[in-house]
């Protein structure tokens, strides 16, 4: 049988007792995947998800061809913790015609890395929305692209509209490094906001 | 596997949620060694769910392996593991708040990766 992914899986140890989530977030082309592949210690592997605009609790799809249906492509990377715990990255589309996806890909997960291109802030409404909607924790993390302005955070905080207690991170993500902080300063955000609950 | 004529509900018998509402995209699943189970009961996406974990993957990476989108995977998933042809290991986070003992935990391994 021929495998759809040329990779060969890489297994985890089998140690691991289990495994915890982070969504990374945005509007198309913001560097979603890029950020993944920059974190992840396997090679991104991408699943298709059939998703009915009808909503997600339907048993039967035969039939029913008023229902229109939507292939959403989910890019995903993992990362060993240590030998008992894993860590999946899911890069979620944030436009509005994939929520439907986002119970199931919600569910569960540590929070969300919101990108911005701050060129294009007005893509991201949608998913910040969503985010605050759903009472995901998340940061925002503005993508500099070489020809990003420098916004100062207060213009940019004030263009997104987010509500104070929201980090503005900046992060070139194709370098590894610099994903790596993000992703460390992201966890140590959602710390610190676990740390000052009742 | 490659796509087919055959349409992923097919596969699933028309169903798009798992038996039992266990499985996330992260679960993690290992195919039980040497579990007594009737190969003539199980189709050919199961056959090779069952073929590649033979060591810990996610339900999204075997997803990923064999081309099929995660809902079908946790249909046949859920119904491997009912007939205890596969041990799955549920996501860590299952309480409404996360613990801060978990976000320390992940802390310590991410900073320790550099």
């Amino acid at each position: 049988m021929a495998s759809v992914s040329s990779v060969e899986p890489t297994y985890l140890p089998s140690t691991v007792q289990g495994a915890v989530k982070i969504l990374v977030t945005g509007p198309f082309g913001v560097g979603k995947t890029t950020l993944v592949g920059a974190l992840s210690e396997i090679a991104p592997l991408r699943t298709e998800e059939t998703m009915t605009t009808a909503g997600a609790a339907v048993d039967d799809l035969t039939g029913r061809p008023e229902k229109t249906t939507t292939t959403v492509a989910l890019d995903f990377g993992r990362i060993t913790l240590n030998q008992h715990l894993a860590l999946y990255l899911f890069g979620t589309p944030g436009q509005q015609r994939f929520w439907p996806l986002w119970e199931d890909l919600s569910r569960g997960a540590l929070g969300a890395i919101a990108l911005v291109d701050s060129r294009r802030i007005e893509e991201c409404f949608d998913v910040l929305g969503l985010l605050e909607e759903q009472g995901i924790p998340f940061v925002v993390a503005v993508n500099v692209f070489p020809d990003t302005p420098a916004y100062p955070d207060e213009e940019l905080r004030a263009a997104l509209d987010l509500l104070p207690g929201v980090p503005i991170l900046t992060c070139d993500v194709r370098d590894p490094d610099a994903a790596h902080q993000l992703l460390i300063a992201f966890v140590d955000h959602l710390r610190a906001a676990a740390e000052e609950l009742p | 596997m490659r796509r087919g004529p055959v349409r992923p509900y097919v596969i699933t018998g028309g169903r798009s949620r798992a038996s039992r509402n266990v499985l996330e995209f992260e679960s993690l699943v290992r195919t039980v060694p040497g579990a007594a189970v009737d190969p003539t009961a199980l189709n050919r996406e199961q056959q090779a769910i069952l073929a590649l974990c033979r060591e810990l993957l996610s339900i999204a990476e075997v997803a990923a392996h064999l081309g099929l989108p995660i809902s079908v995977l946790k249909v046949l998933v859920g119904d491997l593991l009912d007939l205890g042809a596969v041990q799955v290991l549920p996501p860590v986070r299952q309480a409404e708040q996360v613990p801060l003992s978990l976000l320390e935990e992940v802390l310590v391994g991410l900073r320790q990766l550099r």
